[in-house]
């Protein structure tokens, strides 16, 4: 996973890049979107799980550094040497973590990368919690075909996504929502900056 | 570390608020440490005409607004070694920059399984500085014993 073409603003989300793994994330969702998963393509007759384009190894940097994005300073999980001194016995993950790891395990070309589509919105979430995170753990994940509905002139597709750590113990699943441009033409309006909605 | 016990908590207490100030460092900085990088969050410029939600600014991750939602929850549940299971988030109004955001949870549900399976469902709700509702959570939290 490299950087691509930079957006214009790149120099601002740089200045919060401290992570490894935020130096070399694309930041650029332009970049392959026309190969993205649409809608309206997605082949629900085969639902099988498939596996996340790359895993996870948590670092202690990687939590705290979503702990801080979200302005949480709960010390349980942004100051190592108190939380390791903790009945935890290191940093507890802030639980919508997961966000980051669905991003990264997902990938660019990888099943369920239109959970980068530009336009999408997100009219919520359901995240089911089995073992908290573990600094060391690397984590995979299986994601399948969930659902597909229209709602009110608006186009919903959900994946259900399981996150699994080096031993093949199930730590966290979700099922993924998003409200996205219907088909690849729709898409296409966006990279173009044109709202390729109609609701 | 301040232990709590499921026999002392009551439906109806309500939990410790959270409240942030949001702007476009706001977006920014979350989009670094969640890796969203979706340009309706980022990009100024490119919004002002895809505008997916309809306006011409850049709006706040959903994800924020449910992890501001959530932290009402962990900073109660975290430090009493209770252990989050479950979240259901739906989010009401998109979140512009320069809001703030209000959270409250009050706990709504008590749940008598079994030792080590009885759980609280906590309801949360996010507002904005005019008391918009932006987002609704249901938070179950397990107690170990």
């Amino acid at each position: 996973m490299t950087q691509d073409k930079l957006p214009a603003y790149y120099k601002e989300l740089a200045k919060y890049f401290k992570t490894e793994k935020a130096k070399r994330f694309s930041t650029n969702f332009f970049t392959d979107a026309e190969n993205y998963e649409v809608w309206d393509e997605i082949d629900f007759e085969n639902l099988q799980e498939v596996d996340g384009e790359n895993t996870f190894t948590i670092k202690a940097e990687d939590m705290k550094a979503y702990a801080e994005g979200c302005l949480d300073n709960n010390p349980y999980m942004t100051d190592e040497e108190f939380a390791k001194k903790s009945p935890y016995g290191g940093l507890v993950p802030h639980p919508i973590f997961t966000t980051t790891i669905a991003f990264w395990c997902v990938g660019i070309k990888g099943r369920g990368n239109w959970i980068r589509t530009p336009g999408a919105r997100n009219p919520g979430q359901y995240h089911e919690y089995y073992e908290n995170f573990k600094v060391g753990e690397t984590i995979h994940i299986k994601l399948r075909p969930y659902g597909r509905y229209e709602k009110r002139g608006k186009y919903y597709l959900q994946y259900k996504i399981d996150m699994y750590n080096q031993n093949n113990v199930l730590k966290a699943s979700s099922i993924s929502t998003l409200i996205l441009p219907r088909t690849r033409d729709d898409i296409r309006k966006f990279l173009k900056g044109i709202r390729g909605l109609k609701d | 570390m301040e232990k709590v016990s499921f026999e002392s908590v009551k439906t109806g207490m309500v939990l410790a608020p959270v409240v942030h100030y949001v702007n476009q460092e706001t977006f920014w900085k979350y989009a670094v440490g969640s890796f969203d990088y979706n340009p309706v969050h980022n990009d100024a410029e490119w919004v002002k005409t895809a505008m997916p939600f309809k306006i011409p600014k850049t709006v706040a991750h959903g994800m924020i607004t449910m992890s501001f939602m959530t932290s009402v929850v962990t900073n109660w549940a975290v430090p009493a070694m209770l252990r989050v299971s479950k979240i259901v988030s739906k989010f009401t109004k998109p979140v512009e920059q320069e809001w703030t955001i209000t959270c409250t949870g009050v706990i709504s549900e008590k749940h008598y399984i079994s030792k080590g399976k009885n759980y609280v469902v906590v309801d949360v709700k996010a507002e904005n500085q005019a008391k918009d509702l932006v987002g609704l959570s249901q938070i179950e939290v397990v107690f170990p014993d």
